[in-house]
Formats: structure tokens, C-alpha cells, sequence
């Protein structure tokens, strides 16, 4: 019965078909032919098979194809109508296979035969194998870029994740990404960010961001996240379609070479502030030098002339403590490399009280203390010592003539950071007129004869030599509060 | 005109710099270049003693000259000016205003020169026969 095989291949344009390696039906008035390449691609031997319409529909053909392809088939044959179809057919494994049925009109060559044919392109295996290999550049691309890719479906209001976002956020395989908990992916300080890209994008502005997302161990990294909103054909948004890109390391170099840029800034104008007060400073001295010698110059008697050469001692005691002063400033750029150790607040201040304790006693001052949140720190002991010495003989020094001082001190902690508060009850300072210059060198707002305006330059060189910062706040006669962030 | 010119009587130092103010004062004094000075520590004193002169116009007690130092305590020369910019004109005399300061900044130079209360902007140390010819004398 399938000894056909042989008139067939008597037509060239056969031949070629054979070597593509088709399958394919030949319709005579009143018998079907199948081709070797049909019956062998599907598994069977050629025994194995009834080469009858009946029997391919109801055995091989999936149900849901067998009217469809009846009616095609009767039209063909009867009719002479070209069809082209879609089928599943089993194989001899019991898995369909998917073919596209296509009639002599539709094939790409033009073949001139009687009979009518109908041509079996696999369909399935082609893509199958496309889509695989896509797959598998799509994940060798996502692993090596640790780039994780997600989909939320509005109208189902679901999220999904691909294996590389799960990998990366270390999820289980079968994990279920939260729609409704989607904020606890991200870092806390960064869910009002996240929540806002979201809205956004859902209102349609797509974003590229950096953000710090959280694993499900609880790890915090970067990523680089590209977002987009998902619209249907009614060009509405159904839905947001997002990559993330883990770029922690990257952010960890960029976030120390910010830390380091940042240390050498500070240094640097720490720096061009020292040239401008050793200038200034230095050249108010020589300038009443050079005045001296003028006058004595110019003086026509011998006793002016000694009198002169007289206040030149004045000048020479008052340039060497401001050469003691600047030496003070180059000690602390240069200490910034000193050990650092555990320093107790409380042990220090009361060193430091004992120190100046004759000031404490006759002054009546009352301080208090709450180091709770922060008994100690790592710091240079000298520096911590000269922070509490300076600002207990200020807020001393400028108490409120009208009451005893009160000191309040403790320390806290935000953002891992530890802070010192120092809170008195004295004279303040107008911030109005001196905020800029509450930590200037020789800056000095009051009249006591004993204001010098060096310390809190000193406190506030050694605090930013060891990259923290002191702020001040301050109300006239009712007090003044220095904030330290060490 | 220059001839013309009325002798200064009373000149006014405002500059927290002691020695300076000492060694000013003795060439006042040596070179007779006014009859009377009035000396102040810095601005805040200063503006107080002007604002309170404006109660009680004593012209003898109004200065012709005002040297002025930029960096003091309490009150620097800035705040002083823009304080005294608003009285200036009420004394019914010209005041001729001076900056004397160590400062070589050009900032500070070109700041103090935009304004129009200030008549120039002269670098410490003063050179004793540039003084003498700011009180009108040649030596």
C-alpha cells in the first residue's frame, strides 16, 4: 500500500521535498499516500501505522483538531480549497507533536502536480529549540550581571519574579514575591523612595534609579533599578515590568571614594583656612613691626627712640602666643593619624572637672549627666579631654549673671553615629550677628577680658579632623547647646 | 579749595589692636596732626557712643575722620558700617570714613571699596606721611 513512494518520486520537485526532510500526504481520487519522512518523524515504523483518513483522526490526531481538519481535508480533496492549519499530532513517545498543515498553494516552491498534497511542517521543535537557547543566553546574561527581572500584573494583582531575581534576593526557587509587602524588599530608609517610583511608574513615568534593597537573610545592597509601566492595547496601564541590576559592590567603592574625597575636602579647606588665619594673623604683628621701625626712624631724640624699641616687646610677647596658637592647629592636622581607644565619658569629664575644679566651686555650677545611650566611644583621649574643657570653661565663663549655671551633657546615638549634647543655661549668643563665626579664631562676642577666641576653633579642628562636626543653637540670655557628632 | 580745607579737630580710632592704637596715637601726638582722639575697642562701642551723640548734636564731640579696623571682637568693621551708613548724614558734618587693616584680601578690598560711606581702604601698616596728609599736613 505505501509502495507509492516510487511514481512520486518521479516528479524533481518531490525529490527536493524528500531532502527538506517533510512529511507529506498525496491525495488520489480514492486513496491517500503518506510519505516515509511523514510516519517516521512521528516515531513509528511503517507497519505501525493505517495509513486511513479514520484512523489519523481518531488515533493520531489530538481531538480538538479532528473537525477542523475533517472539513479541511473534504474540502481539499472534494473542492480543491487550500487550507492551512495548525495540529498536534502524537508521537510514538505519547507526547503531541505541533505541525502546520499547508496545501500546494501556500509551500514557497511552485509545484506543478495533479495530485493534491498536503505538507506537515514541524512547527513546535524549531522554536522550541530557538526559545531554549534564547532562554539559555537570557539566563547566562541575568547570572553574569546578577540582573533580576519582575512583572506586577495589575488585573491580577500579582507579582512575579524570574530565578535570577529570587537568587539574588536569596528567596526559595518556589518563593511567591508579596504584591501587598513589596515594600519590604527595600532598605528601610529607602521605602518612601521605592513607593514613590512606583506610583509614578504606575501613573506612567517610567524611572532609573539607585536603590538599596534587602535580601530575606536580612543583607542590604545596591541595586540599579529600570522600571516601566505595561500598557494593553487600550493604552492603559495594566501592569510594571523591571530589571535590577546588583551593583553593591560598585556603590561600596563609589561610597569610599565619596568618604575619601569628602576627608580630603575637609582637609583642604581646613587647610586654606589655616594659610588665611596664619596670614592674617601673622601679618597684623609684622605690620606693626614695620610701623615701629618707621617711628624710630623718624624720631628726632634718643628717649623716644627707647620708648619705642620698648613696645616692641609688646609685639614680640603677643606675635609668640599667636604663634603658640597656630602651632596648637598644626598639632591636630597632624595628630589625625593618633590611636584612637576606648574613651569613657564620664571618667573623662570628671578629670576634666577636677582640673578646673576652683572655677566649678565658685561658680556654683551644677552639672548634669546622662551618658545612658553612649558610655563611651573610640577616640583620641586628648581631644575628647579638650572638647569637654572647652565648652565647661565657655559655658562657665559666659553663665547668666542673673543665675547660677546649669550644664546638661548626654549622648546619643542616630544612625549608628554617636552624638554629645552640651546644653547651657548662660549669656547665648545672637546667631543673627555671630553664627558664622561662633567657630572662627579670635572670634569673641563678649566683653570678658579673658575671651581669647581660640577654643572652640581648637574643638572644632580637632572634632573635623576626626570627621565629625559640632553645631551650635543659641537664644540670648537664655542659653546656648553645642551638638557634637563624633 | 585744598587750601580752604578746615583743620581736623577730632579724629576717631575704632580697632581692638592696642599696640597699634598706642603707636597711632604717639604719631598723632609727635607729628600734631589733631587736637583730640577718641579711641574705641570695636564696634559695638563705637556705634553706641554715635547713636547717642545723634540725641545731643555736641559738634565738638562729632569726629572729622574715622579710622576703622574690619576684624574685631563683638562688633567687626562690616556690622560697624552698615550701622553707621543709616546715621551718617544726621550730624550736619562730613565724616570722611577709612578702613585701616592687615587684611590683603581682595575681596575684603573690593567690598570696602564699593561702599560709598568709605573714603579708601589703606593696608597696615599706615605709612606715617600718607597719615599726616589724610589730617590735611605735610611732613
Amino acid at each position: 500500500m505505501l509502495n507509492h513512494m516510487s511514481d512520486i518520486k518521479k516528479n524533481p520537485y518531490i525529490d527536493v521535498i524528500d531532502n527538506l526532510d517533510v512529511g507529506y500526504w498525496k491525495l488520489e481520487k480514492d486513496a491517500s499516500y503518506w510519505s516515509t519522512a511523514f510516519i517516521e518523524n512521528l516515531g513509528y515504523a511503517i507497519n505501525e501505522v493505517d495509513v486511513e483518513l479514520d484512523f489519523f483522526i481518531n488515533t493520531l490526531l489530538e481531538e480538538k483538531y479532528r473537525n477542523l481538519f475533517r472539513d479541511n481535508f473534504f474540502s481539499l480533496v472534494e473542492n480543491s480549497i487550500d487550507f492551512s492549519q495548525q495540529i498536534r499530532i502524537l508521537h510514538k513517545s505519547g507526547e503531541y507533536k505541533e505541525y502546520i498543515c499547508k496545501t500546494n498553494d501556500s509551500l514557497p516552491l511552485d509545484i506543478k502536480v495533479n495530485s493534491n498534497f498536503i505538507f506537515f511542517i514541524e512547527k513546535k521543535h524549531k522554536t522550541h529549540e530557538k526559545v531554549r537557547r534564547s532562554n539559555f543566553y537570557y539566563g547566562e546574561t541575568a547570572e553574569m550581571t546578577r540582573t533580576g527581572s519582575w512583572y506586577v500584573d495589575f488585573l491580577k494583582q500579582k507579582s512575579y519574579w524570574d530565578h535570577e531575581s529570587k537568587r539574588i534576593l536569596e528567596y526559595p526557587e518556589d518563593y511567591l514575591p508579596s504584591l501587598s509587602e513589596s515594600h519590604k524588599y527595600y532598605a528601610p530608609e529607602h521605602h518612601q523612595l521605592a513607593a514613590k517610583l512606583f506610583m509614578d511608574c504606575a501613573m506612567g513615568t517610567p524611572f532609573r534609579t539607585e536603590i538599596k534593597m534587602i535580601t530575606s537573610k536580612n543583607r542590604e545592597f545596591w541595586v540599579s533599578a529600570i522600571g516601566k509601566p505595561v500598557y494593553n492595547e487600550a493604552k492603559e496601564i495594566v501592569g510594571i515590568r523591571g530589571i535590577f541590576q546588583d551593583i553593591d559592590e560598585q556603590k561600596q567603592r563609589e561610597i569610599t571614594l565619596q568618604r575619601t574625597s569628602d576627608i580630603i575636602g575637609s582637609q583642604n579647606s581646613r587647610l586654606f583656612s589655616f594659610a588665611h588665619i596664619v596670614s592674617h594673623n601673622l601679618r597684623s604683628h609684622t605690620s606693626n613691626l614695620e610701623l615701629i621701625v618707621r617711628l624710630i626712624d623718624s624720631s628726632e631724640t634718643q628717649e623716644e627712640k627707647l620708648e619705642l624699641i620698648d613696645s616692641i616687646k609688646d609685639i614680640s610677647g603677643s606675635l609668640n602666643s599667636t604663634i603658640e596658637h597656630l602651632n596648637e592647629i598644626v598639632t591636630i592636622q597632624t595628630q589625625t593619624n593618633h590611636r584612637k581607644e576606648e574613651v569613657n565619658f564620664l571618667r573623662t569629664l570628671n578629670q576634666v572637672k577636677k582640673s578646673i575644679n576652683r572655677i566649678i566651686t565658685t561658680s556654683n555650677v551644677k552639672i548634669n549627666v546622662d551618658f545612658s545611650q553612649a558610655e563611651s566611644i573610640q577616640y583620641v583621649p586628648a581631644y575628647l579631654d579638650s572638647v569637654l574643657l572647652n565648652l565647661l570653661t565657655n559655658a562657665i565663663k559666659y553663665k547668666h549673671e542673673d543665675r547660677d549655671p546649669i550644664i546638661n551633657i548626654k549622648t546619643y546615638i542616630v544612625d549608628k553615629k554617636v552624638f554629645l549634647e552640651f546644653q547651657d543655661n548662660g549669656v547665648g549668643i545672637d546667631m543673627d550677628k555671630f553664627g558664622n563665626k561662633v567657630f572662627g579664631m579670635y572670634k569673641t562676642f563678649h566683653y570678658n577680658s579673658d575671651a581669647v577666641g581660640i577654643g572652640l576653633f581648637l574643638v572644632k579642628n580637632q572634632i573635623q579632623s576626626l570627621n565629625g562636626d559640632i553645631t551650635v543653637e543659641s537664644e540670648v540670655n537664655v542659653g546656648t547647646t553645642f551638638k557634637i557628632q563624633f | 579749595m585744598i587750601l580752604e580745607k578746615k583743620s581736623i579737630e577730632l579724629a576717631c580710632i575704632i580697632d581692638d589692636d592696642n599696640i597699634y592704637v598706642n603707636l597711632i596715637k604717639k604719631i598723632i601726638e609727635t607729628k600734631a596732626l589733631c587736637e583730640n582722639l577718641v579711641v574705641f575697642n570695636d564696634g559695638k562701642q563705637s556705634i553706641d557712643y554715635f547713636e547717642a551723640l545723634l540725641q545731643n548734636l555736641d559738634q565738638k564731640r562729632i569726629p572729622d575722620i574715622i579710622f576703622l579696623d574690619l576684624n574685631m571682637p563683638v562688633m567687626d568693621g562690616w556690622q560697624f558700617l552698615e550701622r553707621f551708613t543709616k546715621i551718617k548724614n544726621k550730624f550736619g558734618k562730613v565724616i570722611t570714613l577709612y578702613i585701616v587693616s592687615s587684611s590683603i584680601y581682595p575681596e575684603d578690598i573690593n567690598r570696602a571699596k564699593s561702599l560709598e560711606t568709605v573714603e579708601d581702604y589703606l593696608i597696615k601698616p599706615v605709612i606715617i606721611s600718607d597719615l599726616a596728609k589724610l589730617f590735611g599736613k605735610a611732613i
